[in-house]
């Protein structure tokens, strides 16, 4: 706790000194969130290119618009509004788009771009990584079928691990409308994957 | 819905931690006595294990382009632009995170070894004129000009950016001249860390010897010692690595270069201990007894000798 109220005052001095002109400050700011932005938008995206605009956005809005946040709430849930908010448009767009294939050619057919990404997660039994490959395409599938909203809240809480409280202050809901949402999504994802898991 | 119906729908915010603390004394209560419920616990404990395999890092590469592209935005934005590219500033800091080094010497590279650096204004109020870093350019002659006024001839050294992947030829090129730049080691150093990627290619493995063999500094040799590690067996590689073991004054690479000259000897499969080691090798080895001071370094090679039934030393 004690560690957490000393960030938390360390940033506050850091957004001040960015309010005033500080570059080094504003710099802090962003190392100090923009991996689990791009992871956010990644993941939600599931292009690189995309979650790339929304980082640069995003951070762009922040430089911006720093002068203007009243510390009406942390740091981190503006930063979070921005970040989602800049998602859904990018999944409504993409919607409105008809959805254009997360799929690429690879040398055994095609693949999900995604997957050309994973750099870490290589496992060393074939028959594993064939399960594994498939358990991920069916979680992806799942996870297209859900609704924007349910997506986001499930990508906030089970990957960026936020609870469901700061969900719903960052989505401008409540917290048990976030949890009616997470609840849709995971009751959603479990019969998708059946009996795969 | 009966109560094992009701506690199945909340293992799932169970899991999140999201229930309340009446909420959670219920459901524990409930699982303690259903082995069933505890079964649907342990499926969904299984599901969320799933999930998991489903995210995405990003890797390095593509976090480290987007902070060069927010740099480049901002740098672009109405702020004086020397206020966020100065070399000291929080363009350095936010690069340097360990795990990004990688990435970032590509990066390094890819600005022109980030040698340049934006104008600072000095406010001389000369039109379509800022004065960029005297380290980047030089006055090359001074003179009269033809309005009565003073002409001074710049000779300036100019940014370029150059990208591309480990396989392009020219940031091939690119990494493999950084790998030899004697004006910065951490340069050398992250270059030659990415070069041990592609160390199955001749040229690289040839700059990775010269590094071996050259750099004055201890972390570039290691490094680049690491990167010839697969290639251990190859004449030019075991001439290298005695080379180091003779001539090298750092114990720590001294011993790295035994362990890798020597890698199997010792070994037992089944009932037999490898004992053999090249000619060469056990006479660089004898070599080195004869000159080596530093304890540990002694006590590795004379392991080594022993196990290979050689004396200690040349006469």
């Amino acid at each position: 706790l004690a560690q957490k109220a000393g960030f938390q005052t360390d940033e506050k001095a850091l957004i001040r000194a960015a309010q005033e002109g500080d570059q080094d400050a504003f710099g802090q700011l962003v190392r100090a969130y923009d991996q689990s932005v791009l992871r956010l938008a990644m993941n939600l995206l599931r292009s690189p290119e995309d979650a790339q605009d929304v980082y640069q956005e995003a951070f762009l809005r922040v430089y911006r618009n720093l002068n203007s946040f009243r510390f009406d709430c942390s740091f981190h849930t503006w930063l979070y509004r921005i970040v989602t908010n800049l998602c859904l448009d990018h999944m409504r767009k993409r919607k409105v788009r008809k959805e254009e294939s997360s799929q690429v050619e690879g040398t055994d057919g095609p693949v999900d771009r995604m997957d050309t990404l994973q750099e870490s997660r290589a496992e060393s039994d074939p028959q594993r990584t064939m399960f594994t490959g498939e358990l991920r395409e069916r979680i992806r599938k799942a996870l297209g079928e859900l609704t924007a909203r349910e997506r986001m809240v499930f990508e906030l809480r089970h990957y960026e691990g936020l609870k469901l409280r700061n969900i719903g202050e960052i989505l401008g809901t409540s917290e048990e409308a976030a949890k009616n949402c997470l609840f849709r999504a995971t009751q959603k994802m479990r019969v998708a994957l059946g009996d795969f898991v | 819905m009966n109560t094992c119906e009701k506690v199945r729908e909340q293992l799932s915010m169970l899991l999140y931690g999201e229930l309340s603390f009446d909420q959670e004394e219920a459901v524990d209560a409930h699982l303690e006595g259903c082995a069933e419920c505890r079964l649907a616990l342990d499926r969904e404990h299984e599901l969320h294990a799933a999930f998991d395999k489903a995210e995405v890092e990003p890797p390095a590469s593509v976090l480290w382009e987007s902070r060069q592209n927010l740099q480049r935005q901002i740098a672009a934005e109405q702020r004086p632009a020397h206020a966020f590219m100065g070399r000291s500033g929080w363009w350095d800091r936010f690069l340097d995170t360990a795990w990004l080094r990688p990435a970032g010497a590509l990066a390094l590279v890819t600005l022109g070894f980030l040698g340049a650096r934006l104008a600072p204004d000095w406010g001389l109020g000369v039109t379509g004129m800022s004065l960029a870093d005297p380290g980047l350019q030089r006055v090359r002659s001074v003179g009269p000009s033809p309005n009565g006024g003073i002409q001074i001839v710049l000779d300036e050294t100019r940014q370029r950016v150059v990208s591309g992947g480990l396989d392009d030829q020219k940031i091939r090129v690119l990494l493999l001249s950084a790998a030899k730049d004697p004006s910065d080691p951490g340069l050398r150093y992250e270059t030659v860390g990415i070069l041990n990627d592609r160390a199955q290619a001749a040229e690289v493995r040839d700059a990775l010897i010269y590094a071996l063999e050259h750099d004055e500094n201890a972390g570039v040799r290691l490094k680049a010692m690491d990167g010839l590690k697969p290639f251990v067996r190859q004449p030019e590689i075991r001439k290298a690595l005695a080379g180091v073991l003779l001539s090298d004054g750092n114990p720590g690479m001294r011993t790295q270069a035994i362990d890798l000259l020597t890698q199997g000897v010792g070994e037992t499969t089944g009932n037999t201990t490898a004992n053999n080691l090249d000619r060469d090798i056990i006479g660089t080895l004898q070599e080195l007894m004869n000159s080596e001071n530093n304890a540990y370094v002694r006590q590795r090679g004379e392991r080594v000798l022993q196990l290979v039934n050689a004396s200690q030393e040349t006469y």
